[in-house]
């Protein structure tokens, strides 16, 4: 029953239609931002203007950050929608710690470290408590940011009781509004997620739980330890934008952010990141966070209400998720 | 645990809405005893009027492990259209009470055209119309708040043999959705399309049409909804209606509708869900609790509540593992 | 009497491999037929073809007389064709009434409101029909595991079919039901309803059965009135199958060679689970290759995911290298030298989106990266990835980067196995690794095996397919209904004992 010369096997590569090449491109979003930079230049010249395009990148900035951690959420196939709401406590924590009137660390020279850590430090916390319920518990990240969010407004809302902080230390407030401060910080952590998630142990692991999670724990991966990870670093984030953005405004206000969570989902999903899990990148939610931004920007420049903004980017939202549908059936169909 | 141990911890898990309603219930009444007076009830059962209906729409895509985002968007578009017929059109209010449920059906015609035909995800389609209907809706009021006039204000405060109308209204939603979910083809194989829908399609059951029906009737309630909490304000402005959804949600779960689809039921769950949530913002009214801190305590009731859901599918999994052996 | 169902030249094949082979076969009106053969002689796939569940290469079925080709399910019910599977299809969600109905609930005229009083009569008539003593109301999921065995059946009947095909119905039955079942079709028959009945317990299908038909490698091997058929014959009739797959010889097997050493790697003992397994005990020794052979639903897969942490299991002790297992995760698992390849390479063994690479990778990244940081070592990763994608023989053709859905069925196993050996373990419960995969794909893993073996580890082979273990395993063992029930060394493999053991005995419980 021996046999020396094994059968050979073969193997056919399909070859991928044209179709789902482009849409499932890298750089579609990259290229829909230049053509739309370019397509509405002429209509509104102030675009390109320097004035302009420094604010343009300065409200980029935190939004990114906060892409970023929305990123590493949707890629274990999760979804964080207590983002803003982190983002808005964070920013009340710092406002209460560190604001030069009835501040606890008044007067300190350590009031804007102490404070950007104490931020932080509720970022990590809320995320932690996200983390556990969703990683520990098992319960669906859906419902269990739902709550967060809920929880997090309300909470933001109570330390201060609707009223904004102003008198922060000036040290703190160039960290958000000095633009190459501020660019600075976003490159650093951008860079940093984009790091992690292609080059190290935890990043590999969060694709590979997003891919197939059952089949990652067969193969070995904490799991639970590494969903708890995610769910952290997207409040640590939003903790590091609420920063930016308490800086860049110079006050803290529970307010802040309110309107930011489709922002932050829409430029995620154009960008590319799949709300599947298993698929995203850094690169990618850039894109979809300069379209998103740029979007915006020409909307109001061209005189356009808020309403008309918010319709538009409604239907951005609607057109990335049907190209996200068509792609996965174009694949499946492959397949 | 014992299969029968397992048992006794789901039929616990499966009363456990119930006896958090009766403990809330019951912990205001001990703090504050005005809170169980005939009247105080009476408009605690008002105020949840309005978000008991959106809720029972609600209750129907969650039943297909689906979800609707965009309730509080067609709240507001609604009232901002019936806003424009009542105030420059000169309708009567009954007529615009129609024109508002068939309005919220036609959102829910686009959310299911998103969903059962185009194949999005629920969350992600219903989130899109969210914001395309409230940006819709600020376009046709202007982003200004309007004030109606008093003939539609009162039909809110309109009683029926001592009712009020808005809680005659939720009535009959309730009943016509539980009648619907038990007694029709339709409402039942809604169950079959949740608990798993690629069996439900196996065994001939029209799944997209199931899906298109969820949507339809989640937009019409959430019209009608709309209508009933604009009497009671009395006008729109351009945050009428936001995060109603959650609210819708958060009734729904709290009744014991599961988010994993199949479980749940209009009547006693989200009604009782829904008055819940009002009971718990009117009882720390009573309290005189910081008014800041309702958020807080809502989610926490939430929180548990989606806690035992999860606990009880995990556990419903372990039961319906298969045997090999008539141990 | 008139023939009801022909099948003339029924040819079937998945990706290559013929599964069903010209099959010509009549079935009488109000005759029942029972249908044997082993696990994948296709019995399956015929009734499915029947049932309008798959289509056929080539061959027709004729239906009453007529060419009868159902494009799908609804059409063969429509044609009176009723179907009992082994896996339960309810809804355990809704009652038994609403599973019975759910398409075709009795109405008030053409209203869409129910009818509950005739719903219920309707319903206690089947539910009377096949003895179960539940209300109409009872919700699926209060019902045990036979009980909803009986609904299903009484789903089947309430089609008032014409031919009724039941796959084995009596695997989750008590005896009681199971007596009681029997009773029913008896009724069934004297009322002149067609049946086809598949079964592995042999004296059922011979008491129950006007003809036998014995299907073995995709085809028909007999087939005639049951007084031609004994047990004895029919297990004769199932195995030998044809040498269509080569396997290669360890050295250890020729004469010469000493035997290694015996020393014990993996020890079980008394693994009990009510309802999945029952004291289940057996040892893996060093450079062996332990094969586990059983029938669909024997509770092999089950054990192994025990062994491996993932299912718990009520009493027991395993032990690993003489040290007992902690804690209950793969990944200690792991850690103590374990390693599993899946059943469901689709739904466990691989992230089908993710590259061929990543893949490969991801059992063994943590070796890669950085202490503390967890940097990853891309050189040394690369460098993994090169080596074990030469030592499986993945085809070249495929780069690092592509999705593993790109590759054919023997390469997604190859990638697979090929992450798990990437670990080195010393223990290796490989669940079907052969299924569904060409014939030359097979026989490099079956070399893999035989590799892995030779350099010490100890393999745990579960298989459906007999002729597979006989050719590579050292030892086999046999279970039935989550026991093990028969042992044999490599010197006294027996097909027919083997199967002898596999199949249900009632007589022998």
């Amino acid at each position: 029953m021996a046999s020396h010369h094994p059968p050979r096997t073969t193997n056919h590569e399909p070859r991928t239609p044209w179709l789902v090449r482009w849409l499932g491109g890298e750089h579609l979003v990259l290229w829909l931002v230049v053509l739309s930079f370019v397509g509405l230049l002429p209509f509104t010249p102030d675009l390109a203007s320097r004035e302009n395009l420094a604010n343009l990148l300065l409200t980029l900035l935190p939004l990114l950050v906060l892409a970023c951690g929305q990123t590493v959420v949707l890629i274990t196939g999760g979804i964080d929608l207590s983002a803003c709401a982190i983002m808005a406590v964070a920013s009340v924590v710092g406002g209460l710690a560190m604001n030069g009137d009835t501040g606890w660390l008044t007067g300190s020279p350590w009031a804007a470290p102490v404070g950007v850590l104490l931020m932080l430090a509720v970022g990590a916390g809320l995320g932690a408590l996200n983390g556990l319920s969703v990683a520990v518990l098992r319960m669906p990240p859906f419902m269990v940011t739902l709550t967060t969010m809920m929880a997090g407004g309300g909470l933001a809302i109570w330390l201060i009781r609707s009223e904004t902080i102003y008198n922060l230390p000036p040290a703190f407030n160039a960290l958000g509004g000095r633009l190459a401060l501020a660019t600075l910080i976003t490159v650093a952590l951008a860079g940093g997620a984009h790091l992690l998630l292609s080059r190290t142990l935890l990043g590999r692991w969060l694709y590979a739980i997003g891919h197939n999670a059952r089949m990652a724990h067969i193969s070995g991966v904490p799991v639970a330890g590494v969903m708890l990870a995610a769910y952290v670093l997207s409040g640590l984030l939003a903790a590091a934008a609420a920063v930016l953005y308490t800086g860049q405004a110079e006050t803290a206000s529970p307010l802040l952010g309110q309107r930011l969570l489709l922002d932050v989902i829409a430029a995620t999903v154009i960008g590319g990141t799949s709300l599947f899990g298993g698929r995203g990148k850094v690169l990618w939610t850039l894109g979809g966070v300069a379209f998103i931004k740029l979007l915006d920007n020409s909307l109001n420049l061209l005189n356009c209400s808020f309403f008309t903004i918010t319709m538009v980017k409604g239907a951005v939202v609607l057109a990335a998720a049907l190209l996200d549908a068509t792609r996965c059936r174009l694949l499946e169909a492959e397949a | 645990m014992s299969p029968e141990q397992q048992r006794l911890v789901m039929r616990a898990l499966d009363a456990a809405p119930l006896v958090l309603f009766a403990l809330v219930l019951a912990g205001f009444g001990a703090l504050s005893p005005s809170f169980l007076a005939p009247a105080n009830l009476v408009n605690v059962l008002v105020q949840s009027s309005a978000i008991a209906i959106v809720a029972t729409g609600m209750t129907f895509v969650l039943l297909t492990a689906g979800v609707d985002l965009s309730v509080g968007s067609i709240m507001f578009v609604a009232a901002a259209v019936s806003g424009k017929l009542l105030l420059a059109q000169g309708w009567p209010p009954s007529l615009v009470v129609a024109g508002i449920i068939a309005l919220g059906g036609l959102c829910g015609l686009l959310n299911g055209l998103l969903i059962a035909r185009l194949g999005l995800i629920a969350f992600i389609a219903t989130l899109g119309t969210q914001y395309v209907g409230r940006g819709f809706g600020m376009w046709l009021t202007e982003t200004r708040a309007m004030n109606l006039p008093e003939a539609f204000t009162q039909l809110a405060s309109n009683r029926l043999l001592g009712v009020p109308l808005p809680v005659i209204v939720a009535a009959l939603v309730v009943a016509a959705a539980h009648a619907f979910l038990m007694r029709t083809p339709r409402g039942r194989q809604i169950y079959a399309v949740g608990q798993d829908a690629a069996a439900a399609r196996k065994a001939g059951v029209n799944v997209r049409g199931v899906l298109w029906t969820v949507y339809v009737l989640c937009g019409l309630c959430a019209g009608l909804g709309g209508a009933v909490a604009l009497a009671q304000i009395g006008s729109v402005a351009p945050t009428f209606g936001a995060n109603k959804e959650f609210a819708a949600i958060a009734a729904a779960v709290l009744g014991g509708t599961s988010l994993f689809g199949g479980r749940g039921r209009v009547w006693p769950g989200t009604v009782f869900g829904a008055v819940l949530i009002q009971g718990i913002e009117n009882g720390l009214n009573h309290l005189n609790a910081d008014p800041y801190l309702y958020p807080l305590i809502t989610a926490g009731i939430i929180f548990v509540a989606v806690l035992l859901d999860s606990a009880r599918g995990r556990l419903r999994r372990t039961l319906g593992r298969r045997r090999i052996r008539p141990d | 009497m008139s023939a009801l169902l022909q099948f003339e030249g029924i040819t079937k094949r998945f990706g290559g491999v013929p599964v069903l082979r010209d099959i010509t076969l009549t079935v009488e009106a109000g005759t029942t037929l029972g249908l044997v053969g082993e696990n994948g002689a296709g019995k399956s796939t015929l009734m499915n073809i029947l049932a309008g569940n798959l289509r056929s290469d080539a061959g027709r079925i004729f239906w009453d007389g007529r060419p009868f080709a159902p494009a799908g399910p609804a059409e063969a019910a429509a044609a009176g064709i009723a179907f009992v599977h082994q896996e339960l299809n309810l809804f355990p969600n809704l009652t038994i009434a609403e599973n019975l109905f759910l398409t075709r609930f009795p109405r008030w005229g053409r209203l869409p409101w129910i009818r509950r009083d005739a719903l219920g009569t309707q319903t206690v008539r089947w539910l009377r029909e096949v003895g179960l003593e539940a209300t109409p109301e009872t919700p699926v999921e209060r019902l045990s595991a036979g009980e909803r065995q009986l609904v299903e059946i009484a789903r089947a009947l309430s089609l008032e079919p014409r031919l009724i095909i039941f796959d084995e119905p009596t695997t989750s039955l008590s005896d009681r039901e199971t007596r009681q079942f029997f009773e029913l079709m008896s009724r069934l028959r004297a009322r002149g309803l067609t049946m086809i009945y598949i079964s592995h317990t042999l004296d059922d299908v011979l008491r129950l059965s006007d003809r036998v038909a014995v299907l073995r490698d995709g085809a028909l091997v007999a087939h005639g009135p049951r007084a031609d058929f004994d047990a004895a014959r029919l297990v004769t009739l199932m195995v030998g199958r044809s040498l269509n797959q080569l396997y290669p010889t360890r050295a250890c097997w020729e004469q010469s060679v000493p035997a290694p050493a015996v020393r014990p790697l993996l020890e079980v003992h008394g693994l009990t689970q009510p309802g999945v397994v029952r004291n289940v005990s057996f040892t893996l020794h060093a450079s062996e290759v332990l094969g586990l052979f059983g029938l669909m639903g024997a509770g092999r897969s089950e054990l192994a995911r025990m062994l491996f942490g993932l299912e718990p299991f009520a009493r027991g002790a395993v032990q690993v290298a003489g040290q007992p297992l902690q804690g209950n995760s793969p990944r200690r698992r792991l850690q103590h030298g374990v390693a599993f390849l899946t059943e469901d390479r689709r739904e466990d063994g691989l992230a089908l989106e993710a590259s061929i690479a990543d893949n490969l990778a991801l059992v063994t990244l943590r070796r890669h990266a950085r202490r503390g940081s967890g940097w990853l070592n891309r050189s040394a990763l690369a460098e993994a990835v090169r080596s074990i994608r030469a030592a499986v023989r993945l085809t070249p053709t495929a780069r690092d980067t592509a999705p593993a859905r790109t590759l054919s069925g023997g390469n997604q196993q190859k990638v697979v196995l090929g992450k798990w050996l990437l670990a080195e373990p010393q223990v290796l419960i490989l669940d079907e690794p052969t299924r569904g995969i060409d014939v030359g794909a097979k026989f490099e893993i079956y070399q893999l095996i035989h590799q892995r073996a030779d350099a010490g580890a100890g393999v745990l082979l579960i298989s459906s397919e007999l002729e597979e273990l006989i050719g590579l395993c050292d030892r086999i063992l046999v279970m039935r209904r989550g026991e093990l029930v028969d042992e044999l060394r490599r010197p006294d493999f027996d097909r027919e004992r083997i199967l002898r053991a596999a199949l249900h005995e009632r007589t022998a419980a």
